[in-house]
């Protein structure tokens, strides 16, 4: 993966140099070896910064709506998951595509956080890494470590539809993992859906009751763009602002279909959570119904396509009654 | 702080005989902001209203609860009455306690006085939050444009006309008319339909006030009530306005035997011509798919023959912008293209198998046949003449399910005339039902019947040629037996659809049409020549089968409510329309996307940040064109949209009322 962090590099250093993007948005090392965190820069002379490795698990689509009132150009870094964050940002208005400029990654594959920390020591300086069907090759200062995909691959690079970009100016690394056929049928969802009433209530009270109501959920979404939120509006009083189960309960409903038909899986919102709430399950049972029942595409993968929900067509079928 | 008044109205014993309204009353005073609570047996009636004045006056209420029947039927009543005691008409809200509540729980008295006590909480929950609202004022341009120039649409424009409104009618067909001019002699009285419809035309010709465009379609809506802009496409007729209809160039066109539209392909007409010979305006229009000159290049036949230089082969498509006040859309029908769809009846390749229309033209006087009923086959007057009712009509299985009217008449008129022209001939009309609902119409079908036509009761399982005649084999379900009749020619009566790109003008006009894709009325009882867009009106088959009676009469309807419309300067809009907190709208416009009135368009506001000013687009409501309907409201992620009267701070302290 050291040549697509060179790539982003000297592409970056381009753009910033001739003077066609004032801010780049990417990954630089993180607190410590076992994360990175984004980096925004501004000169040329900083792109040194950048770094790409199975690290670059979060998406930083999200920091577009932060700098939207930016006045330059701005490039991003995104990988195939991410890219899907931008269309949705198209076509919910708040970015203007000549205003961006997309550093595609055809993304080999991230590491589980948890499994990262877990195994890479503080000291250890990433050199270089490797995804592919033997595993995740990680080579440091302080020796080889490796994962093999099953304990080290993430979920969500497990059930990825496309690891290659939806839309990108340019695209970095020969070729992304694929997904095996059969994790992109939504069993995760399926298991749950089949199990009876008072299991599944009991499955999501237990992830419910410990909801400690941070927001960073909601803070992380890219798909989040409301001015005030509702969450934190006192008139009209939509949901109360105690944390217990019912209103635990209340609030991820209203996220989970507040962010329903626009939610790309993306993931960010899980990977945030510091009470581990399997949101991404609650968001892919919005996908996967909309899916089956209007037949629509993963949100943020084509950019003609609203979500099913959100458009008023004369020759719609149940519009004709 | 809210001082609100809760009067609860008996209604005879619509609900006092279910209801406890003195309990009511009593529990309503408790609530929240209420400083008087009343009933009263009938608060509509003038003690009533009188009591809610004089408790508004004295005292002083802010807010206003009525708990009687529907808002539907008396809100405006009291909305005025309040009005009239100088309160804000808006900060009135009605508890409707006899439909939704004495009049479906009768046999549950206590659980019905206990519902209409929940109702009143509701309702004084909301008039706690009401906010006085506000009419705007929308300018009337004082001009209608009518899309179709059939009877409906020339009737309408003359009454329009009449009262003095400009009026531009816009006809797709090179002449006006319509299908009314096909016709021969009209049921019941067997009036002559040209005679007295072309006159119609030429009225509308000749008036001051219309405006015909002919061989034109409308290209584009925009704009909302009383203040509309419509482009015209004007189709290249190739002959200008210095025609005077003098017909030497249809004479002179050497291009013949082109299927004539207007006779159905009965009979043949030029390249260059008009439909009949009453046609408006007398102007020709070249047939440029079939025109030599145009087709080949060579010919100007008849640019060398025309006497005053009208012919103009470049002519091109004009674009025309009529602006207008009110729409009235009167497109008409269709007949159903049954030959691809009754197989059994030989998918139109028997010549002696026609529709009614045929038979309309065949027996009309100025027809292809000079108004003798003959076999198209062999040109032999037909003996016995078969009629079939309902193909695609009432006929779920395989084409419509509705009754197409008119055809249960005409067919009866059909039958009439082939006894009346052809001696000794026999008619035999197989029908499901008999259906003669209108002033002289069973004494018609009854006459008929005394005439000697026989009427079976059933369906035609099969049509087939034997010979040179057709076996028709049917039911007859009365008698409960296969009936087959040898026939010289057999007449069908097939449904009426709307007509031929009747959806892209409700599209480009902008309203709604119904599962068969007829014109959607605003209200099929009490606003059936309304769409739900303001300012668009509907006449005729357009809305659903039609008979002309019925026609003309919704036309001259459609044309008072134009009239009503236009005799205003300035008409007052609605205030119950949606709202944008500029401040919350990020300016998605998911709104727009979802609106069906095109009321929503972005707008630029100019914010200050620290240290700078950004401009950012917002959704804004164009009063005029929304009608209240919601949808953007359940659209908007953030709540920046809020239907004035149902704002999400008033719907939830309702929901709170009642779930609290």
């Amino acid at each position: 993966m050291k040549g697509i962090e060179e790539q982003i590099r000297a592409t970056s250093s381009q753009l910033l140099a001739a003077g066609d993007v004032q801010l780049v948005i990417g990954y630089g090392a993180g607190s410590d070896n076992s994360k990175t965190m984004p980096v925004f820069i501004k000169r040329a002379e900083d792109v040194g910064k950048l770094v790409f490795n199975p690290l670059c698990v979060s998406n930083l689509a999200n920091y577009l709506l932060h700098w939207n009132n930016f006045e330059g150009k701005i490039a991003i870094v995104v990988k195939g998951c991410d890219s899907r964050s931008i269309i949705r940002l198209l076509q919910d208005k708040q970015i203007e595509r000549e205003k961006i400029v997309v550093l595609g990654v055809n993304c080999p594959g991230q590491l589980k956080s948890g499994q990262a920390e877990a195994k890479i020591p503080v000291e250890a300086v990433l050199s270089e890494a490797t995804v592919d069907n033997g595993g995740i090759k990680l080579q440091t200062s302080g020796g080889l470590i490796t994962f093999s995909l099953e304990e080290g691959l993430l979920e969500k690079c497990r059930q990825c539809e496309s690891s290659r970009p939806v839309v990108s100016d340019y695209l970095f690394g020969e070729k992304g993992f694929e997904a095996d056929k059969a994790a992109l049928q939504f069993n995760d969802v399926a298991a749950l859906e089949g199990a009876p009433l008072e299991e599944k209530s009991r499955y999501w009270d237990k992830y419910f009751e410990r909801c400690l109501r941070c927001y960073a959920c909601r803070n992380s979404c890219p798909a989040c763009s409301c001015r005030e939120c509702v969450f934190d509006m006192v008139e009209p009083d939509w949901v109360a602002k105690t944390v217990n189960l019912s209103d635990n309960t209340a609030f991820h409903m209203i996220r989970a279909f507040h962010v329903a038909g626009r939610c790309t899986d993306c993931g960010e919102c899980e990977r945030v959570c510091p009470a581990e709430i399997p949101l991404r399950i609650l968001n892919r049972k919005i996908i996967k119904d909309i899916k089956e029942l209007f037949g629509a595409p993963m949100p943020g993968s084509d950019l003609e396509a609203l979500p099913a929900l959100s458009f008023y067509a004369v020759n719609d079928p149940e519009s004709q009654n | 702080m809210q001082r609100i008044g809760v009067f609860i109205c008996w209604c005879g014993s619509n609900i006092g005989g279910v209801v406890d309204v003195p309990a009511v009353a009593r529990e309503a005073a408790k609530f929240h902001g209420v400083v008087y609570s009343a009933e009263y047996k009938y608060m509509c009636s003038e003690p009533g209203q009188e009591m809610i004045v004089s408790a508004i006056k004295e005292h002083r209420l802010t807010g206003v609860v009525v708990a009687s029947c529907s808002p539907a039927l008396h809100e405006i009543t009291f909305r005025k009455n309040i009005a009239r005691a100088g309160l804000n008409p808006y900060m009135l809200e009605m508890a409707n306690i006899r439909e939704q509540c004495s009049w479906v729980h009768q046999h549950e008295p206590e659980k019905a006085t206990k519902k209409a006590i929940d109702l009143v909480r509701r309702a004084v929950a909301k008039a706690g939050k009401l906010e006085p609202l506000f009419e705007s004022t929308i300018p009337v341009t004082k001009k209608a444009l009518i899309i179709g120039g059939g009877i409906a649409g020339i009737q309408a424009a003359l009454d329009i006309a009449d009262a003095g409104n400009e009026v531009v009618i816009i006809e797709r067909e090179p002449t006006i008319g319509g299908k009314m001019v096909l016709l021969d002699k009209t049921f019941p009285t067997l009036d002559c339909s040209a005679c007295i419809s072309t006159p119609k035309m030429v009225s509308a010709a000749q008036h001051p006030n219309i405006k015909i465009y002919t061989y034109a379609e409308v290209e584009e809506v925009k704009g909302y009530i009383g203040n509309f802009s419509v482009v015209v496409k004007q189709k290249a007729r190739s002959v200008n306005s210095k025609c005077t209809g003098c017909g030497t160039c249809w004479a002179k066109c050497p291009t013949k035997n082109i299927p004539n539209e207007f006779d159905l392909g009965m009979s043949m007409r030029k390249a260059i011509y008009i439909p009949f010979p009453q046609a408006v305006p007398n102007r020709p229009v070249i047939d440029r798919e079939r025109c030599r000159q145009f087709v080949k290049g060579k010919c100007g036949v008849c640019k060398k023959f025309c006497p005053t230089d009208a012919i103009d082969y470049e002519q091109g498509d004009e674009f025309v912008t009529e602006n207008v006040g009110a729409i009235l859309v009167a497109t008409g029908y269709d007949l159903i293209d049954w030959a691809k769809i009754y197989g059994e009846y030989g998918y139109g390749k028997y010549p002696d198998v026609i529709t009614g229309l045929h038979f309309e033209r065949m027996v009309n006087a100025s027809g292809p046949t000079g108004g003798k009923i003959v076999r198209p086959s062999d040109g032999e007057q037909p003996k016995t003449v078969v009629f079939v009712k309902c193909v695609g009509s009432r006929d779920e299985a395989k084409a419509r399910e509705y009754c197409s009217r008119a055809c249960c008449m005409y067919t009866a008129k059909h039958a009439h005339q082939v006894l009346e022209k052809i001696p000794g001939s026999q008619v035999v009309i197989f029908y499901i039902d008999v259906r003669c609902a209108g002033k002289a119409y069973e004494e018609f079908y009854l006459k008929t019947l005394h005439e000697g036509a026989i009427y079976t009761r059933g369906r035609v399982s099969k049509i087939y040629p034997e010979g040179n005649r057709l076996i028709v084999k049917g039911a007859d379900t009365l008698l409960g037996r296969p009936v087959e009749v040898v026939a010289d020619m057999v007449v069908l009566a097939t449904a009426m659809i709307p007509a031929e790109g009747s959806a892209d003008v409700a599209r480009t006009v902008g309203f709604t049409v119904d599962k068969d894709g007829f014109f959607q009325e605003a209200h099929p009882k009490l606003r059936p020549v309304e769409t739900n867009t303001g300012g668009v009106f509907l006449a005729g088959a357009c809305q659903g089968p039609k008979d002309i009676p019925d026609t003309v009469a919704q036309a001259s309807g459609a044309a008072a409510k134009i009239i009503g419309l236009l005799s205003h300067s300035e008409i007052a809009g609605e205030p119950t329309i949606a709202r944008v907190n500029e401040a919350m709208c990020s300016g998605c416009l998911a709104c727009r996307e979802i609106c069906p009135y095109r009321a929503i368009e972005p707008k630029e506001i100019v914010e200050r940040l620290p240290g700078k000013q950004v401009t950012r687009v917002v959704a804004s409501v164009n009063s005029g064109l929304c009608q209240g309907c919601g949808a953007c409201t359940v659209a908007c992620r953030p709540g920046a949209l809020n239907l004035k009267g149902f704002t999400n701070e008033q719907l939830l302290s309702e929901v709170d009322a009642l779930c609290l």
